[in-house]
């Protein structure tokens, strides 16, 4: 039944990051209509929000669950809620937080001129953030439709932001077309789970496919779960971009603003792996139940890492490329997930590694983004050539991507390395030697494209030589990136701790309900 | 359980035979006078004009967004309305800001000049 006397100051409190956005979304909006003249402040705005919902987050991190509740833990009462406010979720909201704030910063200059509904750009972003939030807090099948729909409304938005490029448009109507498609079969999964077992709750489904002699429907019960698993599992890879549902993303990633296509590469990405890690490890995650699908994503896992890194090889559009770069990395990221049921190793949980990988991917991308946001801006194009000779005409900018590049290699000293081996380490401690092969050998196809690009800005001949100067956004996103690369690098063990205690607060779910 | 897909397999005959035979009844029976007025197609009584592939003013799909919108709203009120003896001050509160955000999207709108006809 549904309990009506709740406690309004805690549920306002565990909500203050989603509810600063949606007003700082709102009153942007508004902001926008009334002020006129004040150009330029949006952005400002936009990130003064960001930064609200960042301290809440924080505040809400430095909270003692059992305290707030009053010898409660925040598990048992928000376990039967539709949104949950644990660890796992406060880890999500600072990667969204993170990365709309990276990508307003970095995008500031470029977007300046470019379309005349600047206010509603940085408000999407705002409700991009939210999207992501929703997401990754969602404990209800309804909270993960509309979440995934909302950020993908704005995803398509965003993309086909500028009216005026026909690039734009049409990556935004391929990425609209193909995320309805791959919608419904999502919600088609869905229906099926509410079916057998008669609520959309997360922890009710859990305790449903436990006892299967329970479920509303018991004799195709053994059908019927991987069928709708792989149904959601369409939705959901579809926006992290993974192999054979990816097919909208090089051609959304060269259309969109290149904020956008930063944006792409890194918000979904992370909100998609919050969501499949919520629904797949806490309700699936039993030895019997993970039997149906695990098979399925450890293939899905090694065909995106050897189709990502093969295609990126012959793309001579650095964004295209980027989105087969980043088509490759979910794959990697997959490689965590299919192994989660293996043993700790390094001090991560192989959960904890996908984690720790996001973060590692989302300065280190985020990073490389920047930079190819000021050449595109300053060149005028996103091709390969425009980067040539960038080591002559921006110093600062040709390292900068160069040891991004690196890092998205996987070479040792830097943050890529330590997520890469995180993930590889935990495929090996679950006997799944296969993926962890396939991933070393095309991690050492994708340095062949990465290594084109260091080669064109250091050997190769500029169009025109004068110096390139970028924003002071991209010069403190490029630089920050380039710190936080290094020192995830260099000191990784705070920040593996940071993802274990995420992860622990999705484990006990599964854990609790029934003993493995 | 067979018996109870015959008598489905009995309505669907049924339904289907009987406008069948209604229109095939009318159709031998009445008289057969075609003339020009009679084969023009009929529309609200006017005589139509031109082409069916006419392009719409786009203006027609901006005032279709936002009365879905609108139209959405009201359909959310009706169960509001029912189940508000038992919901009490929680809903009242919740619709109030469900009815805000949509009064900023109305704002937008009017603002934006989408409820001006040009």
């Amino acid at each position: 039944m549904l309990d009506l006397s709740p406690d309004w100051g805690v549920i306002l409190t565990h909500f203050a990051p989603e509810l600063i956005l949606v007003i700082g979304a709102l009153g942007l909006l508004s902001y926008d209509l009334y002020v006129r003249g004040k150009d330029g402040l949006q952005p400002w705005i936009t990130l003064g929000v960001l930064l609200a919902a960042a301290l809440a987050t924080g505040w809400l991190y430095t909270m003692d669950p059992a305290e707030v509740f009053e010898g409660r833990s925040a598990g048992e009462v928000f376990r039967s809620g539709a949104f949950l406010s644990d660890s796992f979720t406060h880890f999500f909201r600072l990667m969204s937080v993170l990365t709309a704030g990276l990508v307003t910063l970095s995008g500031i200059a470029y977007m300046r001129g470019k379309t005349a509904f600047k206010g509603e750009f940085y408000a999407f972003v705002l409700f991009a953030a939210l999207a992501m939030n929703l997401m990754a807090g969602a404990n209800d099948l309804i909270v993960i439709a509309l979440g995934i729909e909302f950020l993908s409304l704005v995803s398509y938005i965003l993309t086909g932001y500028i009216r005026e490029d026909r690039l734009s448009i049409e990556g935004g109507l391929k990425y609209f077309l193909y995320g309805s498609i791959t919608s419904a079969a999502m919600l088609f999964g869905l229906t099926y789970l509410y079916g057998i077992a008669g609520s959309t709750s997360l922890p009710v489904i859990a305790e449903a496919v436990r006892q299967p002699e329970n479920l509303v429907v018991t004799h195709l019960s053994t059908f019927i779960v991987p069928a709708a698993l792989f149904l959601v599992l369409a939705g959901i890879g579809f926006k992290v971009a993974i192999a054979p549902f990816h097919q909208w993303s090089p051609d959304a990633y060269q259309g969109a603003p290149t904020p956008v296509t930063a944006f792409l590469s890194v918000g979904p990405k992370a909100a998609g792996f919050a969501v499949m890690m919520r629904l797949f490890i806490t309700v699936f995650g039993t030895p019997e139940l993970s039997a149906t699908w695990l098979g399925v994503l450890g293939a899905l896992a090694g065909l995106t890492m050897i189709l990502g890194n093969v295609a990126a090889l012959t793309q001579s559009d650095v964004k295209r490329m980027m989105a087969y770069s980043s088509i490759a990395q979910a794959g990697y990221m997959l490689v965590g997930i299919a192994a989660f049921g293996g043993t700790a190793l390094m001090g991560t949980t192989p959960l904890g590694a996908v984690l720790f990988f996001i973060l590692a991917y989302l300065f280190t991308n985020l990073g490389a983004f920047a930079v190819i946001i000021a050449v595109d801006r300053l060149t005028g194009s996103s091709s390969v050539s425009a980067f040539a000779g960038l080591s002559k005409r921006s110093p600062f900018l040709a390292i900068a991507l160069t040891i991004f590049f690196l890092s998205l290699i996987g070479i040792p000293p830097l943050s890529g390395f330590f997520g890469k081996f995180a993930v590889f380490g935990a495929a090996v401690a679950s006997d799944m030697f296969g993926l962890a092969v396939v991933g070393v050998l095309t991690g050492v196809v994708s340095a062949v494209y990465y290594f084109q690009i260091v080669k064109t800005m250091y050997f190769g001949d500029p169009a025109e030589g004068g110096a390139l100067r970028p924003s002071p956004g991209v010069v403190f996103v490029v630089a920050t990136a380039l710190v936080m690369t290094l020192i995830i690098g260099l000191v990784p063990q705070p920040f593996i701790e940071i993802a274990n205690q995420a992860v622990t607060a999705l484990e006990p779910i599964a854990g609790s309900m029934v003993a493995r | 359980m067979t018996e109870n897909w015959a008598f489905v397999a009995i309505f669907a005959l049924l339904s289907l035979s009987i406008p069948l035979i209604a229109l095939g009844m009318s159709w031998a029976l009445r008289p057969k006078r075609p003339g020009a007025i009679k084969q023009s197609t009929y529309e609200c009584g006017l005589e139509t004009v031109g082409e069916t592939w006419v392009q719409f003013k786009v203006q027609y799909y901006l005032f279709a967004l936002i009365f879905v919108l609108f139209d959405v709203e009201t359909i959310f009120l009706y169960p509001w309305a029912v189940a508000y003896g038992k919901l009490g001050l929680f809903a009242l509160g919740e619709m109030f800001v469900f009815l805000g955000i949509l009064a900023v999207g109305l704002i937008y709108a009017w603002r934006k000049g989408a409820l001006e006809w040009v």
